[in-house]
């Protein structure tokens, strides 16, 4: 819808009294100017532009390392971040779908299950931002931004955790709060 | 969109009153573009930039007049020209008779190339879906112009981009050199240090053959890597679809004997790992093969090797 209003703002602004463009003071204006007058395409052109490029991590001109025949060098192996990670990763997935269904059959069972359950969670969503991060975020590009964002994925595990351990022990816990919320809208209705 | 639709009502305001200058700016706006890269928007603003060429210019030939049978079918083409590396990637339309077209995208492409429009560039070679060269996103899908059939409705266009997420050497050619440096690094050939048994050749039993099905048939074509997003944002680390696939098919073949010095080079954070079973690979694959179910064959054995 923008792009069709478009051609009409900038007629618009072609149109608008010349007296009041060169007497523009703001020197953004007569830089703006400038453009008017000595490329009317290039113009036309910025006006296909809904607003300022920002791009994040844009891409960087093409550079190769060594020749066309060198193949790409693969980095040494590392299973800690290979397959003992995607199996851990992976067990702890299935891991959490019996214990997600359980207290819905059994209710409340123990702190010690929900403890469990929480745990769990906590562990999937940090391998899972760690993979956000680790898509988005290169090593060899952004290694200061990388390194921030990895550590704040770490102290978000410990604030969470934390948080989780204060609930389950000085509150009712995981599985009762949620029982209590799916349950608060019924009791209203059965006092009135 | 909120903002934008605000200030366009303050760009309507400001044209029946005059108002000051500085709310008559609306959505577009040099000077908001400027602020970022000053450089960039100076260059573009003093390089020659060419307008969009219509059909009508670009024609050498007249097509004949329209019969009353024909099927006038639109191609819109991405052209980008090196010669011009200031002027930005453009659209070009061409418009063909579909009666007078052979039946797939790339017979319409070279009839461009012949009749209409010569600077056309874009890779063929064997017209039957075995080089793997016409690979291109045609109407948003990763195929072979070659094995792409043009839809006969003709009330549709067509659009016809290069790769995605490649650097573009010109119109439609992509620029593959770093899929076949990875495609390199995995060894792509049988390693043996063992002679054959016999003393005369590799034999294999038919279950063993049998395992390569679905692998051996991959032309490497690129397709599937560049429609994979993980391989578009890690294509410096990561394999992509089809060098991983073409992996499996080493680790999977019997007669090698550094299978395991093949799996020990994928086993780190970010050549395998960076396929998060996304799928578009299998989906968008012109020959029907199943990249995604090879990458998870790798993970298996990995996993419990």
């Amino acid at each position: 819808m923008a792009s069709a209003l478009r051609p009409t703002l900038l007629l618009q602004a072609l149109a608008a009294p010349s007296s009041r463009l060169t007497t523009s003071a703001l020197p953004a204006f007569r830089s703006q100017q400038h453009f008017l007058r000595r490329a009317p395409i290039a113009l036309q052109q910025a006006t296909f532009q809904t607003s300022s490029r920002r791009a994040i991590l844009p891409p960087l001109p093409q550079r190769m390392e060594g020749t066309v025949n060198d193949a790409v060098h693969l980095p040494p192996s590392d299973p800690s971040h290979g397959n003992y990670h995607w199996t851990f990763e992976r067990l702890i997935s299935a891991a959490i779908l019996p214990i997600t269904i359980a207290p819905f059959a059994a209710g409340s069972l123990s702190p010690l299950l929900d403890g469990t359950f929480i745990g769990l969670i906590i562990v999937h969503t940090y391998i899972g931002f760690q993979s956000v991060i680790a898509d988005y975020l290169p090593k060899w590009r952004v290694p200061f931004w990388r390194k921030v964002a990895d550590w704040t994925n770490l102290l978000a595990v410990v604030v969470v955790g934390w948080g989780w351990y204060e609930f389950e022990t000085n509150d009712v816990g995981l599985t009762e709060g949620v029982r209590r919320i799916w349950k608060a809208g019924s009791k209203v209705e059965g006092t009135a | 969109m909120a903002l934008r639709l605000a200030s366009r009502r303050l760009a309507l305001a400001s044209a029946t009153a005059p108002a000051p200058r500085i709310f008559t700016r609306g959505m577009a706006s040099t000077l908001e573009h400027s602020k970022g890269e000053p450089l960039s928007t100076v260059s573009e603003a003093l390089s020659a930039t060419r307008p969009p060429v219509p059909p009508s210019k670009t024609t050498t030939i007249k097509e004949p007049e329209p019969e009353k049978q024909s099927k006038i079918k639109t191609f819109h083409i991405y052209r980008w020209n090196p010669d011009e590396p200031s002027s930005k990637p453009k659209m070009q339309s061409y418009t063909l008779d579909l009666n007078k077209t052979g039946p797939m995208m790339l017979d319409a492409l070279i009839r461009i190339k012949n009749e209409v429009d010569p600077t056309l560039t874009f890779r063929r070679s064997c017209r039957e879906g075995i080089c793997g060269s016409c690979a291109m996103n045609i109407d948003g899908v990763n195929t072979l112009a070659c094995l792409c059939r043009i839809p006969t409705e003709t009330t549709k266009e067509s659009r016809i981009y290069p790769l995605p997420h490649t650097y573009v050497v010109k119109d439609l050619v992509p620029d593959l050199t770093q899929f076949y440096k990875q495609y390199k690094s995995i060894k792509p050939y049988l390693q043996r240090s063992t002679p054959p048994p016999d003393g005369r050749e590799y034999r294999q039993s038919h279950e063993d053959r049998r395992k390569l099905d679905g692998l051996y048939e991959c032309i490497l074509c690129a397709c599937c890597s560049t429609s994979c997003p993980s391989y578009w944002w890690n294509q410096e680390e990561y394999l992509g679809p089809a060098v991983l696939l073409q992996s499996y098919r080493w680790i999977a073949d019997s007669r090698d004997e550094k299978t395991e010095q093949r799996k020990d080079a994928l086993n780190n954070s970010m050549t395998l790992y960076r396929c998060h079973t996304i799928l578009n690979c299998s989906r968008t694959c012109p020959k029907g093969l199943n990249p995604a179910l090879a990458i998870a064959e790798i993970k298996k054995s990995l996993a419990f090797a």
